[in-house]
Parts: structure tokens; C-alpha cells; sequence
């Protein structure tokens, strides 16, 4: 179906607001996204995330504002905008009691897919994610990794043109994840627009745009290696023994902006006024009793900027990197 | 409808794939059945009964033994003095006294009414609505007994004599036997708390598992999803009123002069009726268990009380008979005790099977309104 409408965006947000009672959970957003985009929303917990794709995806009333899903209003039209999306939420949200294959039909059948289509789709969704000798098993008896996959082919058997992803990979392992990416690559390619929150840098990272969302606002929107660009100054890493305690060395000095501590080395953001941060680094260290082993300038990540541009988030414990993988900045 | 059968054969492969819960659906009933058949019996027989006779003549003797022999009263206690009777009431060795006057005899030879006075406690209130019926009747049946003796002593022709003769006989039900209403009534009772109960969790289930908004972003529509969740309900509903009226036929014997297919056109009525209300629950409640509280509030107290289950609804106050016109127990229960005690035709039935179907609409179409379509 192709109507005027279908050649404008896939989203237009609007002055979205969401209370609950007094706490304002969405304040004002404003959002257009284009066709075929994966679009990252990144932000720590309670930072109105999930709210907004709950009404983005029809679950939520708005409380006030609205928004166009491919040119049809959440508010007024809800019954156009739902055959065309897919939406994943933050829970397991598959009948464990059913097994992966009558999971399948279910949603395949309330979304009205042909008896054909959703025989060859629903083989062609458990090849494609590794289900297929788990058809007969149900969902409940599945590892975390294998729920999401089965969410994520649930929702695309109705092949909706986009998607919300609301963080779909949490709490699952490194391997899986990097599939459950590789599934997303791929319908990117297919033209399929996806929205996703997340709260894992390496995710925002694979995104063709991210917005930073806090206190239930979007401050800022761009390109994962503009939003690099946007952070002041330059980063140093250092590998130094007893990294733990040398942060808070790090910190102490007045030209370090921002500290992280990526394995066992420091990735330390300092400013670019400063012309000789190495030495001083270096001296400061020694001072304190510790061992340098390397020093190396760095590029910035997007942990950084997230510890830099958004004002009011933690930079310890409000975001969430994954031990198992190293931070994709750090391996460029 | 592909969207109704989707849900309905979901909601199906729930149900069977919880043991826990068939268990609640099909054994359940059984048991309650048995226990309310036998345990709510109302049929009183062999009450304990004492006796203070102060007259001690034959006639005093032959009116005590009339009690005995009548089965009703169980004459197990003989008292010397009037204050006996409180002790006999207190340590509950007797639930009705009979106290025969002095003079009774004399009274009754010479023709005159003899007194007798019957004490009950009133503190069992089944025991002593019985206990006053059955003296009563027992103390007038010998009373004619004695005056048509005294007549032919006097060379009347009792038969020839022109009076007032009351005959009282019970239809449908001549033996007075307890299991007669119960058993179709517990149908209602048991049938009513399944469903409503079963179908009271079954939305707030699926929000807290998080698959409610799975069926939100669904384009299924409000009042599809309300039919698809009736369906297996309303498959397991009548699998219960089958399973309960074989039960009664078989074992505790009771007829069935009605139409089969008159009791399944109510029963489908009736149990739209309790789903619906269900779902009304199920579309409100924030929690599974406060929906479990909420349903059985509504389903087990008002089909005991106002639908005429243990309460003739003519004994109710007034405020409450009105009250049991809002509740579609009542037209049901009726409709039942009729199929299965008195036979009836469509004819005679007709209004409470309309009153079924009115009800069915309205709540159904409710449960689907109060559904909200959001979270």
C-alpha cells in the first residue's frame, strides 16, 4: 500500500508529553526520523525511554502532543498505525507456556497472515535465527538469548515496515547479541526503519543516528561519530597498575575533564588547552605511587560523550558498558 | 474471526497445559458438589427431642409416642421439672422440648382441646422452622385422631359429617428430598464461580506478563479479543454442567423432566452472562489477585444469597429482592430447578431465558467497553 503520505517520515513526534500523576515522564519531544534508519535512543534508566516508545507504538496515551507514524496519528488513528509496526518490549512478552512454533502462529494470526505466509515466514524467521531445532519447545524452557530472538521473529512475521526495539538485549549474553545485531543489519538492509533503546555504547554505536534522551527530554541528536566530535578535548589511555585507585588521581587534576576505566587501562578525557597533559599525567602518577606501562592518545567514544554532554547523568553507574566486549572506540 | 479463533485456541492450549488449573475446573466442582450435597442437607429427621410430661395419663402417653413414631422427633430425653428444659436446651441433647400440661388427659377425654406446649431452640434456626412445622402439623393430625374417636364413641358418622379437610401435597418433590434442589442449584452456584473466577484472571494474567501489550499493538479489536477469551471458557463451563448434572442424575438420583436443549440454550446465555462479568473484572483489576477477590465477591455471595439457592427470594427483604432482579443468577436458577424438577416447555420459560439473553448482551458489550485499549 502506498499511499502520498508513504514517501514522508517514519516518524513525526510532535510536543509528546506523558504524565503519571506528577512526575512528568516524557516532557515535550519532538523527533523526526526518516525512512529506513536505525535510529539509537540512549539514556540512562527512568530517563523516559521506554514511555516514549510506548507511545510511539499505540500502548500509551499521550498526555498531551502527538505523533505521525507514516503520516497516521497515535492518538486518532491507532488502528492504521498498528498493521504496520513491530514492537518489542523491555519484558519477555511470549506466552511461556507455548512452544516457539504456536508463539509464532499466534501473532502471526492475530496480525492476519495468510496460512502460506506464515508457513514459509516462520521457517525462513527460525532458520534465520537459529530456532528452528527449538520449534517444538516452549518458550519458557529457552536461554535469555534464544527469548529475545523468538520476540524479535514474532514480531517480524508480520513483516512490519518498522520496528521499536525497546532494549532488546538485556540481559543477554555477548554472543547472542552480537547475532541479534546482525538480524537488525539485515533488515536494515531490507528498507525496514528500526528504533531502538538502548542502554549499551556499542549498540548506540552500530546506529545510523542516536538522540540522547534525560529527564524525559531529547537534548541532543546526531551521528554516533558526530556526537565523538562534539566532545571537548582530546583522550589519553593509559595503562597503570592499581587502576582503581589512580582514577581518583586522575580526577584530582584540573585539566582532566573525564575518567573511565576500560579492562585494566584509564581513558582519560582531558582538555585541549592544556598543551603538556601527558607529562603532568605522568608526573602525578609517579607522585602517587603508581606505574605507568603505556601511555597513548585515543579517540573519544561515545561513553564520553554521554560522561560530557548530557549535563545531569552519572557518569558512574547510570550507563551500562559490557565487560565482555571492549568499547568500540577503543579498538579503532 | 481468524483473530477470535487465534486468541480462543490460545487461551485453550493455557487451560490444558495447566494442570493446576484443570484441576481447579473439573475436580473442584466434584468436590464441592459432594460436600455441599451432603454437608447443606436440609432434610431434618430424628431431632432430639425431650419431653416433660406432667399430665401422665394414657392420652399424654399416646400423644408422646405419636412424636416418637412419626421418625421426625427422636425422644431421647425424659424431664421431671420445667427448669430441665433449659438444661436440655443448653447442653444440646434436645432441639425441641415438648411440654404436655396438666390435665391434658382430662381435657381431651371430656372433649375439650388439650394444651400442649412446644419449646424449640431457636439458636439452630433450620432445626427449629422444622421442629415447630412438624410438631405442629403432628399435634393437629392426632388432634383429629382424638376428636373423630370421640365422635364415633358418641355414635356420629365422622364420614357423613360435613367440615373444612385441608389435604396438603407436595409436587415435583413429594419426599421433601434436599439433593431435589440442591443438586440443580449447585449447577448454578459452581458453574457461576469457574467461570467467573477463571475468566477474571485471564487479562490481568497477560498484563503482568507483559504479553497485553503484544495484543494492544495488535490490530485486534476490542470486542474480538473479549470473544476469543470466552470461547474455551464457555467450552469448560458447559463441560462442568454436564459433568455436575450426571453426577446428580447418577448418583444422587434426582430427575431431569425438561428439555436438554432448552438447559443448553440457558446455560450458554447464563455462562456469557458470568464470563462477561468476569472479563469486567479481568478489564479493571490492577492485580491477579485482586481480581480472584473481586470475583468470587461477585460470583459466590450473590448466587448464594440472591438467587434463591438456600433463600426462597420471597423471604429476602424487600431492598434485596430488588437487588436479585440486577443479577442474572436468579433467572437461571429458575430456569434450571424448573428443567430439571417440573419439566417446562419454551413456553413457560421464556421470560427468564429473554432476561438470560439481555444480560449476556449488555455485559458482554460492557466487558469490551471498560477494556481499555491502552495501557
Amino acid at each position: 500500500m502506498t499511499t502520498s503520505s508513504d514517501t514522508g517520515l517514519a516518524i513525526d513526534a510532535r510536543e509528546l508529553r506523558r504524565n503519571f500523576g506528577d512526575l512528568v515522564a516524557v516532557d515535550g519531544v519532538s523527533l523526526e526520523i526518516g525512512r529506513g534508519q536505525v535510529f539509537g535512543l540512549v539514556g540512562p534508566d527512568g530517563a523516559g525511554k521506554s514511555t516514549l516508545i510506548r507511545m510511539l507504538t499505540t500502548v500509551l496515551a499521550p498526555t498531551s502532543g502527538d505523533a505521525l507514524i507514516f503520516g497516521k496519528s497515535v492518538v486518532t488513528e491507532p488502528h492504521d498505525v498498528k498493521p504496520r509496526i513491530g514492537y518489542m518490549s523491555q519484558q519477555f512478552s511470549l506466552y511461556g507456556d507455548l512452544t516457539v512454533q504456536e508463539n509464532l502462529d499466534f501473532f502471526a494470526e492475530l496480525r492476519g497472515v495468510t496460512r502460506a505466509d506464515i508457513k514459509s515466514r516462520s521457517e525462513r524467521l527460525l532458520e534465520f535465527s537459529g530456532l528452528t531445532e527449538f520449534r517444538k519447545r516452549q518458550a519458557q524452557f529457552l536461554s535469555g538469548g534464544m527469548k529475545q530472538k523468538l520476540a524479535l521473529a514474532a514480531t517480524l512475521i508480520s513483516e512490519p515496515d518498522m520496528l521499536f526495539l525497546d532494549e532488546p538485549t538485556t540481559g543477554v549474553d555477548p554472543v547472542s547479541r552480537r547475532e541479534f545485531w546482525r538480524i537488525i543489519s539485515d533488515l536494515h538492509r531490507q528498507g525496514i526503519t528500526v528504533f531502538v533503546a538502548t542502554p549499551y555504547m556499542d549498540e548506540a554505536d552500530r546506529c545510523d543516528e542516536i538522540a540522547f534522551m534525560t529527564q524525559g527530554k531529547i537534548i541532543l541528536r546526531d551521528t554516533p561519530s558526530g556526537m565523538k566530535r562534539r566532545v571537548p578535548g582530546r583522550v589519553i589511555e593509559v595503562v597503570v597498575s592499581d587502576y582503581h585507585e589512580a582514577m581518583t588521581v586522575a580526577r584530582a587534576l584540573p585539566f582532566v575533564n573525564s575518567v573511565d576505566a576500560s579492562g585494566d587501562r584509564l581513558r582519560i578525557l582531558v582538555d585541549n588547552e592544556t598543551a603538556d597533559c601527558e607529562e603532568c599525567l605522568r608526573k602525578a602518577f609517579a607522585e602517587a605511587g603508581f606505574d605507568v606501562s603505556q601511555m597513548h592518545p585515543s579517540s573519544t567514544d561515545l561513553e564520553m560523550a554521554f560522561a560530557t554532554l548530557i549535563p545531569s547523568a552519572a557518569p558512574a553507574g547510570g550507563f551500562e558498558t559490557t565487560a565482555d566486549e571492549p568499547v568500540l572506540g577503543v579498538a579503532e | 474471526m481468524r483473530r477470535i479463533l487465534a486468541i480462543a485456541r490460545k487461551d485453550f492450549l493455557h487451560i490444558i497445559r495447566d494442570k493446576r488449573m484443570l484441576g481447579v475446573i473439573l475436580i473442584m466442582p466434584l468436590v464441592q458438589l459432594f460436600l455441599y450435597a451432603y454437608a447443606l442437607s436440609f432434610d431434618i429427621k430424628h431431632l432430639p427431642t425431650a419431653v416433660l410430661d406432667l399430665d401422665r395419663t394414657t392420652y399424654s402417653r399416646q400423644y408422646v409416642d405419636a412424636l416418637q413414631q412419626s421418625n421426625y422427633f427422636d425422644v431421647n430425653k425424659r424431664l421431671v421439672r420445667f427448669d430441665d428444659v433449659d438444661t436440655a436446651f443448653l447442653s444440646n441433647e434436645a432441639k425441641v422440648c415438648v411440654v404436655v400440661g396438666r390435665g391434658f388427659g382430662h381435657d381431651v377425654a371430656s372433649g375439650r382441646a388439650g394444651a400442649v406446649q412446644l419449646l424449640v431452640d431457636g439458636s439452630d434456626a433450620n432445626s427449629a422452622q422444622l421442629g415447630q412445622a412438624y410438631a405442629g402439623a403432628l399435634s393437629r393430625i392426632y388432634g383429629g385422631r382424638i376428636l373423630v374417636n370421640q365422635f364415633e364413641a358418641k355414635g356420629f358418622n365422622v364420614a357423613s359429617a360435613a367440615g373444612l379437610t385441608s389435604s396438603i401435597r407436595t409436587w415435583y418433590n413429594p419426599e421433601g428430598r434436599s439433593a431435589y434442589y440442591f443438586v440443580p442449584g449447585l449447577i448454578v452456584v459452581l458453574v457461576t464461580m469457574v467461570t467467573t473466577i477463571q475468566t477474571a484472571n485471564t487479562l490481568v494474567k497477560e498484563k503482568e506478563n507483559g504479553t497485553y501489550e503484544q495484543l494492544i499493538v495488535s490490530p485486534i479489536r476490542r470486542i474480538e479479543l473479549m470473544l476469543g477469551k470466552i470461547m474455551p471458557w464457555a467450552l469448560i463451563g458447559a463441560l462442568d454442567i454436564i459433568i455436575i448434572a450426571t453426577i446428580g442424575l447418577v448418583v444422587f438420583r434426582i430427575p431431569f423432566r425438561g428439555s436438554a436443549l432448552l438447559l443448553a440454550l440457558s446455560s450458554l446465555l447464563y455462562v456469557l452472562c458470568t464470563l462477561g462479568l468476569g472479563l469486567i473484572v479481568s478489564a479493571r483489576a490492577s492485580s491477579v489477585d485482586t481480581a480472584n477477590q473481586l470475583a468470587a465477591l461477585i460470583s459466590f455471595l450473590p448466587t448464594f444469597m440472591l438467587s434463591g439457592f438456600v433463600f426462597p427470594i420471597s423471604n429476602l427483604p424487600v431492598f434485596l429482592q430488588f437487588v436479585s432482579y440486577l443479577y442474572p443468577a436468579r433467572y437461571f436458577m429458575s430456569i434450571v430447578r424448573i428443567i430439571f424438577l417440573k419439566g417446562g416447555s419454551f413456553g413457560v420459560l421464556w421470560p427468564n431465558i429473554a432476561a438470560l439473553a439481555i444480560f449476556a448482551t449488555v455485559i458482554i458489550v460492557a466487558a469490551a467497553a471498560l477494556y481499555r485499549e491502552r495501557a
